[in-house]
């Protein structure tokens, strides 16, 4: 902005007479309320498709991994000790170098984050 | 400007719940309903009259709002909100469209020197009628820079508060008020025959 603006001068207060110049026009505009004339309905064929797939599918998704959990928890006691146990075992007896270790992390990482994308997408 | 609406019987807030839980378009359709005249009336403002290209941003707003309505977390009100999505919108086609949007549809004035603030060749005789005035105020406004336009609009045409146009123009609210104050400076030199205590209404 190059606009040399002038210094405000004295009637530059609240209710000068551009405010009252202001809500005059906005007193009047106010009355003027746009009729919807379609435009509601145009902006809902506007909007983007509904999910394929309903809402609740979300929380359903959530219970199931919650009750697969709580049997494997069940019926399989001591499992995951054992499992945990040997990965152990087989780590430290295998000279694993950091570069493989990083990519298999990396390869779980991805294969969980993916799994949990495709299963909670909205859209 | 929605004043004249009839008094909603279901909050806002509880439509843009069900929106959000069950997708209810049904509920949103009534936000629209709710809110097209205020959001249509400011796009209006900023575009300076041209209704087509305002009805065209107001569509984008609402279909931005529903893509949107998980990020709103009501620290401002709804209407509110929707103006901060309608006046990103305006910027973003102002950016586009420079020419078609920015100043006065006649002249493409957008930074004028402050010659060009002078108020315009109309006669005294023009100014008699409301409508004529009406017309001046809105080439004026036309005329100003897009900060400052949209700063007076949601200042006067929306009511809104220093904070809440803030918020609408994300900025802080020192810089609204500036906008405000160069704004209302300008508009003064450009309707300067419109000032009560000229004897002589001649520009």
């Amino acid at each position: 902005m190059n606009v040399n603006l002038p210094a405000p001068s004295r009637s530059d207060t609240p209710g000068d007479w551009l405010d009252r110049l202001l809500a005059r026009e906005i007193t009047e505009q106010g009355g003027d309320y746009i009729a919807d004339d379609g435009f509601t309905a145009r902006v809902m064929q506007a909007l983007p498709a509904p999910d394929a797939l309903p809402a609740w599918r979300q929380p359903v998704v959530v219970a199931l991994w919650l009750i697969a959990a709580a049997l494997l928890a069940i019926t399989l006691p001591g499992t995951a000790q054992e499992l945990a146990r040997d990965a152990f075992r087989l780590f430290a007896a295998q000279p694993f170098s950091l570069s493989t270790i990083a990519l298999v992390l990396a390869a779980i990482g991805i294969a969980t984050w993916t799994g949990a994308a495709i299963a909670l997408r909205r859209d | 400007m929605a004043a004249q609406a009839a008094p909603p019987e279901v909050p806002d807030t509880q439509l843009i719940a069900r929106c959000l839980i069950g997708d209810d378009r049904h509920a949103f359709a009534e936000l629209v309903k709710r809110h097209q005249s205020s959001v249509r009336a400011c796009l209006r403002k900023l575009t300076a009259g041209n209704h087509a290209l305002a009805d065209d941003l107001s569509q984008d707003t609402f279909v931005l709002a529903w893509r949107n309505l998980k990020s709103f977390r009501q620290e401002a009100r709804f209407s509110t909100w929707l103006y901060r999505i309608a006046t990103n919108c305006w910027l973003t086609q102002a950016r586009k469209r420079h020419d078609e949007l920015l100043g006065d549809r006649d002249t493409d004035v957008v930074d004028a020197d402050a010659d060009d603030w002078a108020p315009s060749g109309t006669t005294s005789g023009d100014h008699a009628a409301g409508t004529t005035m009406k017309i001046d105020l809105e080439r004026a406004l036309a005329r100003l820079p897009v900060a400052e336009r949209a700063a007076i609009v949601q200042c006067y045409h929306n009511d809104l508060s220093h904070e809440e146009a803030a918020y609408v123009l994300g900025c802080p609210v020192g810089t609204v008020k500036t906008h405000v104050l160069r704004g209302k400076q300008k508009l003064k030199i450009a309707l300067a025959a419109w000032a009560p205590s000229q004897s002589t209404r001649t520009p």
